[in-house]
């Protein structure tokens, strides 16, 4: 069954596509993570331009977050205070995202940069959580005392820099008081990620609110995708805006795709142990790395690349 | 097969109250004269079916309308292969077939090929910015080989057939992404090596339907259709996500 992708301009096999979303919402729903990571790259060895696998990815995750942000809301688990600041901050670094992408695009660097923050990116996260959830599968999750004592020592000299921050402010819905610039730069970081590799930053977002902000982690979950669903869709119309490169039929395919993976995913992710689901998620992640170093490193089979300009 | 037909009948019922046909050494007409990109589009069929004088080759050039492509070429970098250089090639058609009843080499000297634009990697291609010659040459090289290898330029003598040395049909398939213009069909009968008839006749690709609409709306009003679409996709998503959970 092929659709042809009128901004793409190329015909795609829906089914495929369905599955692409499918994968992403299944990962999504069982581990709590919006899946961009994974949906740009698929979409680029599919043969979608990386311009338009990172606009449409975009478009998909504004749609797959905005049901699951609404849930969130009812249950009280967004601090909108927290996540007002995080949108300015990555709305300021997503709006500056895309005219860097429009830069790169025009100096013909964009895929260049994109695969490169995917590598650094992916492998970090994903060796990291790897070493992590299988120390926890192992140990059943009994920390060792060296461990904990680094962890606190490297907390209270984080605690001591985000003290002497200006604009500190109190964030009565997660019980925490801290700078304004922590979720303000945090924010940014993620934006500037959203604009230039379609993804929405949840695998970065995450990590640094429950470990480096110190919010409750359901709190965490809700503000996040708050914030992801208000980023990804001001990224997907200043990429349409800008870069006229949001396709349509592409996003809604994938937006289907995600939302059944989800509801599968969440079935499958209420019956295993956390620290397993972190493990899955941490190999998904070190595979994705691991297929675009092999990339980088085996030599092309022809050096030269040609890319059209308008259809 | 019965369309097969139909057109041969078509053709030789059209020549048969025109005796003169004979005075023109060759007839051609591309069908459809129209293509249109749909939802459904996976590539096109085309036809060329027509008439010719007598014994002969025949040689049909089916040109795209010119495209502005970039280039690029990898380089080394420690252990990596990354993106280098990067040039702009303009005025070279987006696709060039060649279909001949034997190989053209073997039918048409070189020159009478350079002169009907009848050479794969003959074509004029302008390289962006101006380049040294020798370094112009490695960009044109690598452009043709690059065209041929995914299939947007080829040669192919087989697709032509013939009857009786008077009628012909030439089955030509054109690929999905196709760029949108005017194409043109230029159709050659060669007899003892020199050309001896040529007819050029064209037909138009298009984004139609629901595509044309989404393509115009995209590029002539981005900010509106950007915010519209965005706003389609989170609704979609609620609904999709929200409503059935909030009935449990």
């Amino acid at each position: 069954m092929e659709l042809f992708l009128p901004i793409a301009h190329m015909d795609v096999n829906i089914v495929l596509i369905l599955l692409y979303g499918a994968l992403v919402g299944f990962l999504s729903g069982l581990v709590g993570v919006g899946g961009g990571f994974l949906i740009t790259p698929l979409l680029i060895f599919t043969g979608v331009p990386p311009i338009v696998a990172v606009s449409s990815g975009a478009a998909q995750m504004a749609g797959t977050a905005s049901g699951a942000s609404y849930l969130h809301w009812r249950q009280g688990n967004i601090d909108f205070k927290m996540g007002l600041i995080l949108l300015i901050g990555s709305w300021l670094g997503g709006g500056f995202g895309v005219y860097l992408a429009k830069v790169l695009l025009r100096l013909g660097q964009f895929g260049n940069v994109v695969v490169f923050l995917y590598v650094i990116l992916l492998g970090f996260i994903g060796v990291s959580m790897l070493i992590e959830s299988l120390q926890a599968v192992f140990r059943a999750g009994a920390p060792h005392a060296g461990d904990t004592h680094a962890m606190a020592a490297s907390k209270s000299l984080l605690r001591t820099w985000g003290e002497r921050l200006p604009w500190q402010t109190a964030f009565p819905a997660s019980g925490v008081r801290m700078s304004a610039a922590g979720p303000l730069v945090l924010g940014a970081t993620v934006g500037i990620l959203t604009s230039l590799m379609g993804v929405g930053g949840g695998f970065i977002m995450v990590p640094v609110m429950i470990y480096v902000l110190k919010m409750p982690t359901k709190n965490v979950v809700g503000t996040s995708l708050f914030q992801l669903l208000f980023t990804t869709a001001a990224v997907s119309v200043m990429q349409a805006g800008v870069n006229h490169s949001v396709d349509p039929f592409l996003a809604l395919i994938l937006i289907l795709g995600s939302v059944l993976g989800t509801k599968l995913g969440a079935r499958l992710g209420a019956r295993l142990p956390a620290e397993k689901l972190r493990l899955i998620l941490a190999l998904v992640v070190v595979a994705v790395a691991v297929k675009m170093v092999v990339t980088l490193v085996v030599p092309p089979s022809d050096i030269y690349d040609m890319t059209v300009e308008v259809r | 097969m019965t369309r097969w037909l139909r057109c041969l009948f078509l053709v030789s019922g059209w020549m048969l109250p025109f005796p003169s046909w004979a005075d023109e050494p060759l007839v051609v007409a591309p069908e459809p004269s129209q293509v249109n990109i749909t939802t459904g589009f996976t590539g096109a069929d085309l036809k060329a079916v027509g008439a010719m004088s007598g014994p002969g080759d025949l040689i049909i050039k089916l040109a795209g309308p010119q495209q502005e492509v970039t280039l690029s070429r990898e380089t080394k970098l420690g252990p990596f292969w990354v993106g280098g250089d990067t040039v702009k090639m303009e005025g070279a058609p987006s696709l060039l077939f060649l279909y001949a009843t034997a190989p053209i080499a073997s039918i048409l000297s070189p020159a009478e090929q350079e002169k009907y634009g009848l050479l794969l990697e003959g074509v004029p291609v302008r390289v962006e910015p101006q380049l040294k010659a020798h370094a112009a040459d490695d960009w044109r090289k690598a452009f043709f080989r690059l065209k041929e290898k995914q299939g947007y330029y080829h040669e192919d003598d087989r697709a032509i057939r013939v009857f009786g040395n008077r009628l012909f049909i030439a089955d030509m398939r054109l690929p999905a992404d196709l760029q949108i213009g005017t194409y043109t069909v230029e159709t050659l009968l060669v007899k003892s090596g020199k050309v001896d008839g040529h007819t050029v006749g064209n037909f138009k690709v298009r984004l139609s339907g629901i595509e044309r609409r989404v393509w115009n709306a995209a590029h002539d009003y981005p900010w509106s259709f950007g915010g519209l679409f965005t706003l389609a996709a989170m609704v979609l998503g609620f609904v999709l996500n929200a409503i059935p959970y909030r009935r449990r």
